[in-house]
């Protein structure tokens, strides 16, 4: 069969029968991708567009004023704020030495044959829904911060002076310190398998470059592969850090609903979605109702900006390993 | 080293003619002894047996796949970064044997230095890259630590390209300077043994020359180790060489002798381009 022959039989090809069937095909999935930007540009209006009295009524200060108060109608989300971002950083301060560490035992350290298992396990942290993360944090976690964790800190950090007011007050368990060790524990498998996964992406000649020279494996990793890897470091940390910002249910059931700013971080706080879940079914007025609504677009952007420059980091990492 | 061990070397090496021996500069610092060695089950290395001269260049030669970087790779004992490969046999540097079980892999991988096919500087500033084996080791005030990078960097013939951009990245550099700096990074720690695998093979020709010049002068420092894809390079820049095929050492002799009169037909076959 010679080619000019071939060649007009590929014109009626694309005009098959079945060609209208991809036509849907293609427009139909067209559809979807559309549907979630639609569906993401409603959240955002639907956010703003509740927000506005609120915005309105209390102005700028809203973001700075430590006042929650439903009977005379005075709301300022600095409290939810501060407790959102401290229980976040005391998540990350916890959470990002731990998860380094099973990284780096996972990818530097450990025995082949507990690579995957040890690997899976964690990946399997992420697994558990955060309900059971708040029953347990409330029934099991608490009480045990409660009865040896936080009399340690008292007695220790607390009696430090000037930075002792941070770790002040009886031991209740439930408080912002356990809200932000749940949170570490529930960011802890998203870092650590990032860490893992660019952690891997450091050529094995490198490192052998660094042992060359007689480096130990700390040396080479802290050295070496950590600045190498860097950017998908600070990107998986970023990624732990959004998902901490938002995190609702286990926050709510351990860090006590008090809306106030407490010089001590042992005592109750809360956070923008834990006041959210607590209190909209029982948002009377308009002006609450839209407070709430206020704090929920304030954690939006918060939350959108932390992924954006997570996204941000880890696509310079990409291009970099390509190039 | 011992008089026992320095028999055993004596009976070990080949026929060495005169002159070689009448010079006392010409130590042995390694001698390879038997030395077998296994990826899994895979056996890479069949009993080898050879000395490294002191302050002087031997090329390990052979295809691709025939053991000579594997055997580079037993004198640093790089190869214990990955489980499944180990050697036996005895590899004795200045009377030790560093196959042994009790040696300190990182003490002894500061005094031998390794350089690898493509460069690996290390992700910081030109300085910091030199630095780094140093500061592994050593407490130096700041004036002598600068004084060290900079003589590292003057052996490594790079100097006078980078004095005035120390602080960059060393990722910045083409890939002659950053193998030069790789270099100068292992000679800053002062090793006895350098161990080069194919260092020139991912450079263009100006770059490789300048190597092979770095290579000569290094010797009158260093136990010098390179393995090279390059029959030219290993005519003119060793001066010992051993030829490898199928994990078997063939044969050991001054590289004048390999590329004029070798003993064995593979070997002339090899460096004729017969085959390989």
């Amino acid at each position: 069969m010679s080619a000019d022959i071939a060649l007009p039989r590929v014109a009626p090809a694309n005009s098959r029968r079945h060609a209208p069937g991809d036509f849907i095909f293609r427009h139909l999935t067209f559809l979807f991708a559309l549907l979630v930007l639609l569906i993401l540009g409603g959240v955002i209006v639907a956010l703003v567009d509740g927000a506005v009295p609120a915005l309105r009524h209390f102005g700028i200060s809203f973001l700075y004023t430590d006042v929650w108060n439903p009977v005379t109608e005075k709301f300022g989300a600095l409290a939810p704020i501060y407790g959102t971002l401290v229980t976040s950083a005391i998540a990350m301060v916890v959470g990002i030495p731990v998860a380094f560490g099973v990284a780096m035992f996972i990818t530097e350290i450990c025995p082949i044959w507990l690579k995957r298992p040890l690997a899976t396990m964690i990946e399997l942290l992420a697994a558990i829904p955060s309900i059971i993360y708040g029953i347990w944090g409330l029934f099991v976690f608490a009480p045990f911060v409660q009865q040896y964790i936080q009399p340690a800190i008292i007695s220790s950090l607390g009696q430090i002076p000037g930075v002792g007011a941070l770790f002040a007050g009886p031991p209740l368990g439930i408080g912002v310190l356990t809200a932000g060790f749940i949170l570490a524990i529930m960011v802890l498998p998203f870092i650590s398998s990032i860490m893992r996964d660019v952690f891997e992406t450091a050529p094995p000649m490198l490192k052998e470059s660094a042992y060359g020279l007689g480096a130990t494996r700390t040396e080479v990793v802290l050295h070496v592969v950590l600045p190498y890897t860097r950017i998908g470091v600070v990107g998986g940390i970023m990624l732990g850090l959004g998902r901490a910002l938002g995190e609702t249910m286990a926050v709510t059931f351990v860090i006590g609903n008090a809306h106030r700013i407490s010089a001590s971080i042992l005592q109750p706080g809360t956070t923008i979605s834990a006041s959210l879940a607590n209190e909209f079914t029982e948002a009377v007025g308009d002006l609450y109702l839209s407070s709430l609504i206020a704090l929920g677009l304030i954690l939006f952007v918060i939350t959108f900006i932390v992924l954006a420059f997570a996204k941000l980091m880890l696509l310079r990492l990409q291009k970099r390993a390509g190039g | 080293m011992s008089a026992a061990t320095a028999r055993q070397v004596m009976s070990l090496a080949p026929s060495d003619p005169p002159e070689t021996h009448g010079d006392p500069s010409l130590g042995q610092k390694v001698l390879i002894r038997d030395v077998d060695f296994f990826y899994g089950a895979f056996q890479a290395l069949k009993n080898i047996s050879m000395p490294l001269h002191d302050r002087r260049v031997t090329a390990f030669i052979g295809p691709s796949g025939c053991g000579k970087s594997t055997l580079l790779r037993v004198l640093n004992r790089i190869y214990e970064l990955y489980p499944g490969q180990r050697a036996s046999g005895e590899v004795i540097v200045d009377g030790e044997n560093i196959l042994s079980s009790g040696m300190d892999l990182n003490l002894l991988r500061a005094r031998i230095g390794m350089v690898f096919q493509k460069p690996t500087p290390f992700p910081m500033s030109i300085y910091d890259n030199i630095a780094f084996g140093i500061r592994l080791y050593e407490r130096l005030p700041h004036h002598e630590l600068d004084d060290r990078v900079e003589s590292a960097l003057r052996r490594a013939a790079l100097w006078d390209e980078v004095k005035d951009k120390l602080r960059q990245s060393g990722l910045g550099l083409s890939g002659g300077q950053q193998q030069r700096l790789c270099i100068a990074r292992a000679i800053a720690v002062r090793p006895e043994i350098l161990l080069l695998d194919e260092p020139a093979s991912a450079l263009d020709p100006i770059s490789t020359q300048r190597i092979e010049e770095l290579i000569a002068e290094l010797k009158a420092d260093y136990c010098i180790a390179i393995v090279t894809h390059n029959m030219q390079q290993a005519a003119r820049s060793s001066d010992f060489t051993a030829f490898m095929y199928l994990g078997e050492l063939i044969e050991f002799d001054e590289t004048e002798r390999i590329f004029t009169r070798p003993k064995q037909k593979h070997t002339e076959d090899y460096i004729t381009g017969r085959f390989g």
